[in-house]
């Protein structure tokens, strides 16, 4: 089988169709995965996940193609170019649906937990993290993501990650000493 | 008794802060957002990047799902899913232009859509005017009768009929 990065894009974009028919058996596991894993919470039927994939892919040869047509192979690759685009095609075919439902042992608790309106928290003064830093601690702490994860959603090693986070919570605790709870 | 309080613990620091930003990134493209994922932006883009995802929930679960899905082995697809892709685009030749004559081939683009009607309707009309033009002899023959029609013998009205009875006269008398 063709693999993506094998595809002919002109040949695509051009509406080949038996170049179609080997991108389509090439980016159909990845367009499932991404697919099912965005709709995992929704419970939908085989069929409703089999619409919303088919929804990808006209998509991408809707209106000559014109989607695809925007991919820049000196970017980024097809495979995660087309991760991308799935899973807002994905979410967006359940915007037009249903609000999602989410089994509550799979919510992380920081989103279930009940807000005391009367705290008043303090606020990060801009500049003080790094986007990445700030981004490192809402993965870990927000989202409660291990540090394997992170790292792996960052391209860096696990120890840039503990030594970012460290220096992070440095700088937090010396800016707020007198303040923090 | 101790009065001083043990220090936060790391998340019980990170939850007493407000971390939005006063200020919403702009909104990522999906070819960023792909190029971010891979690793290939520089630093400045990336932070933008960077500042958006931790920013916005939804694209933070977006790029989580994504970078573990992208990093394992994907199980196949239902055929089904397959196909009924494939089904999108027919088979056959690839689309191509319509074929323009030797003469559209000859203008450039702006012969296609209104453009095509308004030029078509503008030389039709061009036609119609010279051709009538001709037929009626012309600037120069205009202009002729106009000089010389003061010269020319005036015409003089007839009783109604008479012009008629003589042709007829004329056309069945023997004398021709």
């Amino acid at each position: 089988m063709t693999e993506l990065s094998q595809i002919d894009l002109q040949s695509l974009a051009a509406g080949h169709k038996r170049t179609w028919d080997a991108f389509v058996a090439a980016a159909s596991p990845l367009i499932n995965a991404v697919v099912r894993r965005a709709l995992a919470s929704y419970r939908l039927s085989e069929d409703d996940v089999l619409d919303a994939a088919q929804d990808v892919f006209v998509r991408l040869c809707a209106k000559d193609f014109r989607l695809l047509k925007t991919y820049d192979p000196a970017r980024a690759g097809l495979s995660t170019w087309l991760a991308v685009v799935s899973r807002s095609a994905a979410v967006d075919f359940m915007r037009r649906r249903r609000q999602p439902t989410s089994p509550i042992d799979d919510v992380p608790e920081a989103a279930l937990a009940v807000e005391d309106r009367h705290v008043e928290k303090l606020k990060i003064p801009e500049g003080l993290l790094t986007e990445r830093q700030t981004l490192i601690l809402k993965c870990l702490y927000d989202e409660e993501r291990d540090v394997a994860e992170v790292a792996n959603l960052l391209k860096i090693d696990a120890q840039t990650v503990r030594s970012t986070h460290h220096k992070a919570l440095l700088r937090l605790r010396e800016h707020f000493k007198d303040e923090a709870p | 008794m101790s009065t001083q309080r043990n220090p936060p613990s790391d998340r019980e620091l990170w939850h007493s802060l407000a971390v939005e930003p006063s200020v919403r990134p702009p909104a990522v493209s999906d070819m960023d957002f792909a190029a971010w994922l891979e690793g290939r932006l520089p630093e400045a883009a990336a932070a933008r990047v960077e500042a958006a995802v931790a920013s916005d929930p939804a694209l933070r679960q977006a790029a989580l799902e994504l970078a573990d899905i992208l990093g394992m082995p994907l199980p196949a697809a239902p055929p089904r899913m397959a196909v009924r892709a494939q089904a999108l685009v027919g088979a056959g030749t690839p689309r191509q232009a319509p074929r323009k004559s030797w003469v559209t081939a000859l203008f450039p683009a702006f012969w296609e859509g209104f453009a095509l009607q308004r030029g078509a309707i503008a030389g039709a009309a061009v036609v119609v005017a010279a051709v009538g033009f001709m037929l009626g002899g012309g600037l120069g023959e205009t202009y002729v009768e106009g000089k010389y029609a003061s010269t020319r013998a005036p015409i003089v009205a007839k009783p109604f009929g008479r012009d008629t009875i003589n042709d007829l006269n004329d056309l069945f008398s023997d004398n021709t």
